[in-house]
This record gives C-alpha cells, sequence and structure tokens, in this order.
C-alpha cells in the first residue's frame, strides 16, 4: 500500500510543478513589466489580486466569468486527450447558446421543463456540431484542426445573422440582440450582491462528472488510450472509431452546455458576437493546456486566468494601467507554459522518428531478400 | 597504466541505486564486454563515461588524469565516442553531411561540401568501412545506418568507443558484419566497450569481460579464463534451468489458415498464399528471416491489416477481416513484435496498459465502470506473478527496462487465458534470464492445453521451443518441420530462399 501512496503522489508532484513555475515565471515577468512602465509591482500584484480574489464583489465576478470557461476548459480536455485536437469549442458553445435562446423564447410550458429541453437541446446542438468535422475527418481525412477552427466563424456568423433578423428584439433599435428570456427561466443568483448564479455550481458538476467519466469508465480509459498511442488502443480492441465519435460529441456537448448556461445563467439573451467577443473558449483551452487535462487543474486555472482579467479591468481604473497589461501575464504564464508543452511535443515527435525508424529497420531486409 | 579507467563510480537516483562503487579498467586495444542483465546498470555507467550523467560519487580517469565530464562534448574532447542503440542521424542529409555533422569542413563561410564527401572517403577507406558517402540516411538499411554512426565516432577521432547493444536492431548478418568491424578497430589500436545481453557475441570478439549485476561489478576475467555457463550464471545470479518441453496431447484445430493473401506495404504482395494451422497444445514456430511477411501475416490474423483474399479462422470461428475486439473475443491473444507501437503507450501507466481488453469485462468493469479495487489487485496480482521490477502501479510504461516492459505486455496476454497465444519476437533485445522467463511462460501456456504460434527471427528459439516449423520465406511457406525432423541446415536454406533437395 506504501508503494500506491508514494506513486501517486510523485505522479501528481510531477504533474503539478511545471505549471506552478511557470506561473510564477509568468508573474515576476508581469512584475518586470510594470517596473519598467513605471508602477510598482508589488502594491499593482496586491490591488490585483484584491480585487479578483480577495475582495468578495470582485471574486463574484471572477468565478462569474469563470463559469463558461471552466466548461470549456473541460470540453477541451476531453477531446485534446484522446489526441482530437478540437479548435471548434466556441462554435459548439454559439451552437449550444442560439439553441437555448430560441427554445428558451419560443417553447411554451412550466419553466422547469423548458430549461430542461433547452439544456439537452444545447448539448445536442453542440454535439452535432462537433461530430461534423469528425464525420468529415473520418470519411475524407480532413484536418479535424482545420475544420474545428473554421466552423466557428460558421456558428458565429450564423448567430449573428439569427439575433439580427428572425430573433431581433426589435425594440432595441442598435443592438442586434434577442429578447430577455422570462425570469422564470432565469437561474437563481447565489448572493444578493452581483450576478453569480446556479451556472456556477453547474460548472462545477461538469468537472466531477466528467472527472469521472474519464477516470472511472471503460470509455474514459479507451479515449485516454487512443489519446496516448492509438496503435495500442485498436490493438487491445478498442473500437477506435465510435470512441472517436463518442469523445468528440462529449466534448461538444460541454461546450454546447456552456453556451446553455452562459445565456439562462448570465445574460439571459443572446446577442450577436456575445461568446466570440468574450474568449472564453480560448481561455479555457488555456486552462486546460496548462492544467494538462486534469478537470479539477483546469478549474482551479480557469478562476485563475478569469480572475487575472478582472483584476487587471481594476488596474485600469485605479493606476490607469492598460488592461493589456493582464493580458501579458496570462500570455507569460502561457508562454513559460508552452515552452514546456513545446519540449514535450519535441520529445514525442522525435520518440515517434525512432519508432518509425524502427519499424522501417525491420523492413529493409525483405528489400534485400526482393 | 589502463587507458580509461573508472573508481568506485556510485550514481543514486531518488532511491535507486543504479552503480554501486563500480570500478573498471580499459586498454588501448583492447575489447572489453560489459554484459548484464537489462537494469543492471551498464548503460548508467556507459552514460556517466561519455558525460550524459554525473556520477553521485567516483572518479573517471583517461591517460591517468582524472577527469570531469559535464557533458559529451568533454567526453568527445578526451577522445571517448559513443555509438547509440538509437541513431543519432538526420534522415534527410546525406551520409557525408551527416558523419561531418557538428565538425563541418568549410570553404570560408560556406559548407565545404565536397571536401566532407572526400572526408568520408578517405574515413571509409581508413577503416575498411565502406558506403557512398552521397546517399540520403533515409535510404539506407539499419546496419549502414549504424555504420554511419561508428564514422562519425571515428570522425571525432575517437580513440575510445563505446557500444550501446548495437546489435539489438540488426539481422544476423549484419550483427557478423558489425563483429568484424570491432575486431578491424581494435587491431587498429582503438578501445572498444561493448555493451551487450549477447554472450555469443562477447565470445567471438571480447578479450575481458565485467559482468555487472544489481548495480555492481560480479566478475571481471579475460576471456578465455570463463564460459558460457559461469557468465550466465553470474549475469543471472542463479543457475538457468534447462528447458523441459511438457508432452501435451493433441487437440483440435484453433488456428487455421486458407490461401492467404495480404498486402503489405508498398503494394507488395507480402503474404502470398499462405495456409496453415495450429492445433491446441502445441507450439509452432514460424521461422523466417524477418521481413518475410511475419509481420504482416500476425498483423492479418489478428484485423490490423485488411486480408486480401483467403480466410481465418480461429476456434472454428470465421475471423477473416473482423476488428481486432472481435477477433480476440474468440479466443485470441497476441505479443506484438513491436512492443512499444502495439503492445503498449509509453505515457500510460503500468495499471493502465495492464487492463487493456480485460477493461470492459466482468470483474474489472460493470457496465463500463471500472472497478478501480479489483484492478489494483489484479494488476499487482499480475505484475508479480510475473515478477516484474517495479516501484508502482502509477509508473509509466516508458520508465521501464525493455526486459520489464517485454514483462508487462506477456503478463497481460497470458492472464487472459486465451485458448490461442501469438508470440512474435517475444525476446527480442531481453537478458538471458528474461528470455528464461518467457519461455518458461510459453511452455506453461502449453502446458494448459492451449497453443501458441511463435514468430522468431531467432532460429536457435524457434528450434528449442516449437513441437512444428514452418519456414517463412517471401510470403509463403518454404517448408514445414516436426520437432524430430528439424535440422538446422535445412532450415537455414530455406530461410535463405533456397531449396532442399529431395532424397
Amino acid at each position: 500500500m506504501k508503494r500506491k501512496d508514494t506513486g501517486r503522489l510523485a505522479a501528481l508532484l510531477n504533474t503539478v510543478s511545471l505549471p506552478v513555475i511557470a506561473t510564477i515565471l509568468g508573474l515576476l515577468l508581469g512584475a518586470l513589466i510594470m517596473f519598467l512602465s513605471g508602477h510598482d509591482p508589488l502594491k499593482v500584484y496586491s490591488v490585483m489580486f484584491d480585487k479578483s480574489f480577495i475582495n468578495v464583489n470582485y471574486l463574484n465576478q471572477t468565478l462569474t466569468k469563470a463559469t463558461p470557461v471552466i466548461m470549456c476548459g473541460i470540453s477541451g480536455a476531453v477531446a485534446w486527450r484522446a489526441g482530437h485536437i478540437n479548435l471548434g469549442i466556441e462554435g459548439q458553445m454559439v451552437c449550444g447558446g442560439i439553441t437555448a435562446i430560441i427554445i428558451g423564447l419560443y417553447m411554451p410550458g412550466p419553466a422547469f421543463l423548458v430549461t430542461l429541453c433547452a439544456c439537452i437541446g444545447a448539448c445536442a446542438a453542440g454535439a452535432l456540431y462537433a461530430l461534423i468535422p469528425t464525420f468529415l475527418q473520418d470519411k475524407s481525412h480532413v484536418s479535424l484542426i482545420m475544420v474545428t477552427l473554421m466552423m466557428n466563424y460558421i456558428a458565429n456568423y450564423l448567430s449573428t445573422y439569427l439575433v439580427s433578423f428572425p430573433l431581433k428584439d426589435t425594440s432595441s433599435v442598435n443592438a442586434n440582440q434577442t429578447m430577455f428570456i422570462d425570469d422564470s427561466l432565469k437561474f437563481t443568483r447565489l448572493f444578493s450582491n452581483g450576478q453569480l448564479s446556479t451556472g456556477f455550481i453547474l460548472s462545477i458538476m461538469t468537472v466531477i462528472a466528467v472527472y469521472l467519466v474519464m477516470n472511472y469508465t471503460s470509455f474514459g480509459y479507451e479515449s485516454k488510450m487512443s489519446g496516448f498511442n492509438p496503435y495500442f488502443a485498436k490493438y487491445g480492441g478498442v473500437r477506435e472509431r465510435r470512441v472517436m465519435y463518442l469523445t468528440m460529441a462529449l466534448s461538444g456537448a460541454v461546450a454546447g452546455f456552456a453556451g446553455f448556461v452562459e445565456v439562462f445563467g448570465t445574460k439571459y439573451r443572446y446577442s450577436s458576437n456575445m461568446i466570440a467577443s468574450s474568449g472564453y473558449a480560448w481561455t479555457g483551452l488555456m486552462a486546460s493546456l496548462v492544467g494538462q487535462y486534469n478537470p479539477f487543474a483546469i478549474l482551479f486555472y480557469s478562476i485563475f486566468f478569469s480572475g487575472l482579467t478582472i483584476g487587471g479591468q481594476a488596474l485600469q481604473r485605479d493606476f490607469g494601467i492598460p488592461l493589456q497589461i493582464a493580458d501579458i501575464i496570462t500570455s507569460s504564464i502561457m508562454l513559460f507554459v508552452s515552452i514546456n508543452i513545446g519540449i514535450h511535443l519535441f520529445k514525442a515527435g522525435r520518440k515517434q522518428r525512432t519508432e518509425k525508424k524502427e519499424e522501417t529497420g525491420n523492413k529493409t531486409p525483405a528489400k534485400e531478400a526482393a | 597504466m589502463p587507458l580509461v579507467e573508472l573508481k568506485d563510480i556510485t550514481k543514486v537516483y531518488g532511491t535507486l541505486i543504479a552503480n554501486d562503487k563500480v570500478s573498471l579498467e580499459l586498454n588501448k586495444g583492447e575489447i572489453l564486454a560489459v554484459v548484464g542483465e537489462n537494469g543492471a546498470g551498464k548503460s548508467t555507467l556507459m552514460k556517466i563515461m561519455y558525460g550524459l550523467e554525473q556520477p553521485t560519487a567516483g572518479e573517471i580517469y583517461v591517460n591517468g588524469e582524472k577527469q570531469k565530464f559535464h557533458d559529451p562534448l568533454d567526453a568527445i574532447g578526451k577522445g571517448i565516442g559513443m555509438v547509440q542503440q538509437h541513431f543519432m542521424l538526420i534522415e534527410q542529409f546525406t551520409v557525408a553531411e551527416n558523419i561531418v555533422y557538428s565538425k563541418e569542413p568549410r570553404k570560408g563561410m560556406f559548407f565545404d561540401r565536397a571536401a566532407a564527401i572526400r572526408i568520408t572517403e578517405e574515413l571509409c577507406e581508413k577503416y575498411g568501412l565502406y558506403i557512398d558517402p552521397r546517399e540520403k540516411v533515409k535510404n539506407c538499411p539499419v546496419g549502414l545506418q549504424q555504420r554511419i554512426e561508428i564514422l562519425k565516432v571515428l570522425y571525432q577521432e575517437a580513440e575510445i568507443l563505446i557500444f550501446d547493444e548495437p546489435s539489438a536492431v540488426l539481422t544476423p548478418q549484419e550483427t557478423n558484419q558489425l563483429l568484424d568491424t570491432l575486431r578491424t578497430l581494435a587491431g587498429m589500436g582503438k578501445s572498444i566497450i561493448l555493451i551487450t545481453h549477447k554472450l555469443n557475441e562477447v565470445f567471438a570478439v571480447a578479450d575481458r569481460v565485467v559482468v555487472m549485476r544489481h548495480g555492481q561489478v560480479v566478475g571481471n576475467m579475460p576471456i578465455k579464463e570463463t564460459n558460457f555457463d559461469e557468465l550466465s550464471f553470474l549475469m543471472v545470479g542463479r543457475q538457468l534451468t534447462s528447458t523441459v518441453i511438457p508432452q501435451v496431447e493433441k487437440g483440435e484445430v484453433c488456428l487455421e489458415v486458407n490461401d492467404l493473401h495480404v498486402t503489405g506495404a508498398g503494394s507488395k504482395e507480402a503474404v502470398d498464399g499462405l495456409s496453415m494451422h495450429v492445433d491446441r497444445g502445441e507450439i509452432v514456430g514460424i521461422a523466417g528471416v524477418s521481413g518475410n511477411g511475419q509481420s504482416e501475416l500476425i498483423r492479418a490474423i489478428t484485423g490490423l491489416l485488411p486480408v486480401e483474399s483467403g480466410n481465418v479462422r480461429i476456434n472454428g470461428i470465421e475471423v477473416t477481416n473482423r476488428p481486432p475486439r472481435d477477433i480476440r473475443d474468440s479466443g485470441l491473444s497476441c505479443i506484438p513484435e513491436d512492443r512499444y507501437l502495439w503492445g503498449c503507450a509509453r505515457e500510460a501507466t503500468l495499471e493502465e496498459t495492464c487492463i487493456m481488453y480485460l477493461h470492459n469485462k466482468e470483474p474489472l468493469s460493470t457496465g463500463g465502470w471500472l472497478h478501480k479495487n479489483k484492478i489494483h489487485s489484479f494488476v499487482s496480482d499480475t505484475l508479480e506473478h510475473f515478477d516484474v521490477r517495479y516501484t508502482s502501479v502509477f509508473q509509466k510504461m516508458g520508465e521501464l527496462s525493455g526486459g520489464n516492459a517485454q514483462k508487462v505486455v506477456l503478463a497481460r496476454e497470458v492472464m487472459q487465458h486465451s485458448p490461442f497465444l501469438i508470440a512474435a519476437e517475444p525476446t527480442r533485445g531481453l537478458d538471458i534470464g528474461a528470455i528464461e522467463y518467457v519461455h518458461h511462460a510459453l511452455l506453461e501456456k502449453k502446458k494448459s492445453g492451449d497453443c501458441v504460434l511463435l514468430v522468431s527471427s531467432e532460429l536457435s528459439e524457434v528450434m528449442s521451443l516449437s513441437d512444428r516449423i514452418y519456414v517463412m520465406y517471401d510470403g509463403k511457406i518454404a517448408g514445414e518441420f516436426t520437432r524430430e525432423n528439424a535440422v538446422e541446415e535445412s532450415l537455414g536454406l530455406l530461410m535463405m530462399g533456397g531449396k532442399l533437395n529431395e532424397a
């Protein structure tokens, strides 16, 4: 039993240490930039952290912003750890959001039933939207990365069209947006002040649910092994295509769910560009990569990155420091982490080449014999 | 005075002592073999000598001077060169470009290609290792790639050459050429350290042998004063038991292959109208020089490569072109020839590796939910039972030595208790202790009434274990032998594409 504990602890330390180092380096680089631009980094950081994580009102804002980021991060992790580079989380979230608002505005019936249908509809829409590029890759070997990325634009412009014409709230002249959903549909707010709603709890439940699926089901196992080595998975009897479709559907469904929560929990309506301009999907993906696809690490980093943005806004108000400072810090952390990821990829690439060489090595005698 | 002297080298990784006060001397013009099981600390010692690792304690002397190597460049500066097991070549470049890499001849500020080719030709001439300098590395077979590595080290003016398991990736013919090269180099005054666990190579070329076990030197003697049995005893730490072939009643047909055609890489007919069968209670060997369609045959049987025509039946069930899972369900398990490509994932933990295929079966899971506790005890038991040396089931496969990794793959496939097991190159790269273990496991499998298809390019292995032997050449069965009438010469002749003169 002692064996088990040390092994797990070592593995955990191994996972945690690099992102932490990267975070510290990122903060130091941010400090250097502030110092060079004539600000006291300690003072700036203390305000920044106070007005994001410590002060209750700001913490409320941070967690509200983190809610969709967490789910986008989870969505990314589901696909990426299985080796499918899903860059279309944004588009899938848009599909979920737009489906949720349509059901929320136009479906008659009791509030709980409408909410449930909107939720299921949003997840289904996200999943279907993720399955299109999966199907294209499976049938005609189109690059999943390219198609998922490009489909973000399709989803976003389509949603813009919808809220500008058929779904437009005609009472607002300037903005292209829908009407608000009925008060009975809106998620309960957790505190009297601030926007934080039960949506945050839903995002934590998503984290736990995906953690369970990934670690305690044979689907999660198969999906993980396919990501590690698809040949091994195939040889071991994993139905790799089925796992690929399921994985991408789950990834898309989580993204769609994020869209539903954003509409029903925070914005209550859909205005053009609201998901694309927020960058939730990309922040989430960043959290996912830094957290190395671990759901709980993603939860942590999503909140951390969201807090940096909220704190950054405070800096702009209090010190006149541009919002971009916060961006620089998050980007520096990302930079340091991606150096680490880059090294990993480089190693993986080299390993694959040697493997390939060994394989061709085995084949060469055939040439000689023939 | 010895050319190189290592004194009391100790290397500790965390709690693992890889080298424990190891001392070693190398004289000029000598071939020193360092033998030991996988994980005995040979590679660590050589990495220290080549500056890739720093010793925890101990000293290195070259020509009587104390050295401190911070990196391989320091070692190269002192005339120490290493031919790695995995070649560090740039495949898109030519032979000459690879050889002069990092010390290129220049003309002004430009690379002097003509000089590079001249240098290469001179090197080839000097050491009698011929190769076309203009050929691209990717077009060279493995044996030639190794030759490039050797020339590269010689170009760096190495006086001491370390070879890390050089024959692991070579065919028998290439191995013989390599051994000749080693003798030539030693004859020219170079000193050579040969790390290996193949004792026949040791006896073929070495002047002296150092045996390592558990990080310590347990033997150091001139080759003339020792013999095969003594060395293997020192390496393994116990007497090897001689293989006893159990007598098992032959049962019904388990695997049936009829007129199989499989297309391999480059749309070549890799398996060309092959028919064979394996019955319960027997071990059937496939002998052949690797690359004669064995890999494609196995992949076709296991469902990893499409069958063009013909059919495969396992336990009477038609499995031609079925998905791998269905084929496994019909009673097949398989130790793949490339354990890191098909057999496991380096990033996966031992636990994850061990449950592949069994993960969605009772008792390890029900209704798609994994039973973590059962999995944990199943994996621990399996690993203990197969004597895998590991520190935690959460260790990554890539951290295990090759022999241990192979044991994990073997353990998983044997623990599936399927009636039919394919063992493809099950002992490639393994030391004698582990080989004995694998052979024992295969014979146990036979004893329990199951059958084994053994594919191996080691003829001795096929001959010692199999009840029946097929010789495969150019995608076809070139001949069939029973244990009684298998003669090494006839097998060897058929393997090379020759014909037997029927009397």
